[in-house]
């Protein structure tokens, strides 16, 4: 902290009940720093795992999860809900069914989030690569921190990998599902090229990134449009004596 | 064309003998292949299912043979009594492309229609349902066919990642590298 910090220890304004005072931005932005710092390393330290078991990859989990190779004793346990789980860990190749419940259990998930993606598969289509049924790219869709290579991937890969998340949640360089709010328009783009333009999910991505302040150029767009077409047609087909109907066309204007 | 029959086990002899036209292979000790026109499968069904204790419909597959124009379905039924498995060969012509279903002798034959018609575009007549059911968001031809360029599809469906670190340049100019 900067010298003068010491002079606006708000500990010191006990003595001075009269002088009532706001932080400035620059204080403020020092104390979050500070605390951000803190809370990054207490949460690379307590990391729960969806494992979202797509493919064949997914029968490396139990020798990482249990004795043999025993990821608990680095602090990452598995998680059975998508709102409970700091990482979702996506085990091989995604068909395009399962990539729709991948987005939604990936919206479901508190921010910050982490993604994995694991294998050849979700890097570029693995040995699936001219397959019509899967994708080929999985950051295409959902921002992913990282990768394991191979096919498939051992759990001394995948320990590695947690380790090296732990490493850059510490440092504050696992960042990736920001991008997610600040270009959520390129990301529901290769969604909507997939699933087609009525494609639509519950969770109101654009309002979450106005609320988190996570608005970026990105953020909305000719996509995120449709999502609003889309939300109104919806509204136009709700019944006239629907009880909610009310609600709605009141909370509109 | 029954010269085969003699090695074909009794009991299904003589259900076999009440149809004209059919061909019977055996295969095994207990398999047997048999050949006959679409129009008789159901009936041969039927007849396996009341008298030969032929109840359980394992699978119904489909192959596409692209020089003849035909679907050749095959339906595969199995008797706990005799522990005996028949696959029923037929052959249908690919325009229309369609049959009757055998959902009323066989309530299973719903699921395997219905992926058929998914898969290869066979229109099966009485069939409960034959709305999509695994490709949701489908919109090309039936993927199966051989006409269907899987390669084109996922050219232009999906992106392709642009990845050629210098080690593989190396190898490449050393004459190695990924070939198609
Ligand atoms: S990368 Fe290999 S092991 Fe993993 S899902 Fe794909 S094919 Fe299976």
């Amino acid at each position: 902290m900067s010298e003068n910090a010491g002079s606006r220890n708000p500990l010191q304004l006990r003595d001075q009940p009269e002088t009532c005072r706001t932080a400035d931005a620059e204080e403020r932005s020092a104390w979050q720093r500070v605390i951000g710092r803190f809370a990054d390393n207490c949460r690379a330290r307590s990391l729960f795992v969806l494992h979202y078991c797509t493919g064949c990859g997914a029968i490396e989990l139990p020798p990482t999860i249990t004795s043999r190779f025993d990821m608990e004793r680095v602090g990452v346990s598995p998680m059975v809900t998508p709102r409970q789980a700091d990482i979702l860990l996506i085990t091989g190749y995604v068909a395009l069914k399962t990539l729709k419940r991948v987005i939604l259990s990936y919206e479901q998930m508190q921010a910050p989030k982490y993604v994995i993606g694991f294998g050849s598969c979700t890097i570029n289509g693995g040995m699936y690569w001219n397959s019509y049924a899967t994708i080929k790219q999985l950051d295409q869709y959902i921002p992913t921190d990282l990768f394991i290579a191979g096919c498939m991937p051992r759990p001394e890969a995948v320990q590695e990998v947690f380790l090296e998340l732990m490493r850059m949640i510490d440092a504050g360089k696992a960042n990736a599902w920001r991008d997610y709010y600040r270009n959520y328009d390129h990301y529901l783009a290769n969604q909507q090229a997939l699933f087609g333009p009525q494609w639509h999910t519950p969770t109101d991505i654009v309002a979450e990134a106005k609320h988190y302040g996570l608005m970026g150029p990105g953020t909305t767009g000719p996509h995120t449009r449709l999502l609003d077409q889309h939300a109104e047609w919806a509204l136009d087909r709700i019944p006239e004596d629907y009880p909610e109907r009310g609600e709605n066309e009141r909370s509109e204007r | 064309m029954t010269s085969q029959r003699a090695s074909v086990p009794a009991q299904l002899d003589h259900i076999l003998h009440e149809m004209s036209e059919v061909r019977v292979t055996p295969k095994g000790e207990r398999r047997v292949r048999v050949d006959l026109a679409a129009d008789r499968l159901p009936t041969l069904l039927q007849l396996l299912k009341g008298h030969g204790g032929f109840l359980h419909l394992s699978s119904i597959s489909c192959v596409d043979w692209p020089e003849t124009d035909e679907f050749e379905l095959v339906y595969h039924v199995w008797s706990y009594e005799s522990k005996m498995l028949i696959s029923a060969h037929t052959l249908i012509a690919k325009s229309p492309g369609r049959f009757v279903s055998v959902y009323d002798i066989h309530a299973p034959a719903g699921f395997y229609e219905r992926d058929i018609h998914e898969m290869y575009g066979v229109h099966f007549e009485g069939s409960p349902n034959l709305n999509k059911f695994i490709l949701t968001s489908w919109h090309g031809p039936p993927p199966m066919l051989k006409s269907f360029d899987t390669r084109a599809y996922v050219d232009e469906t999906y992106a392709w990642r642009d990845y050629n670190p210098q080690w593989l340049k190396d190898i490449a100019a050393k004459g190695g590298g990924i070939e198609e």
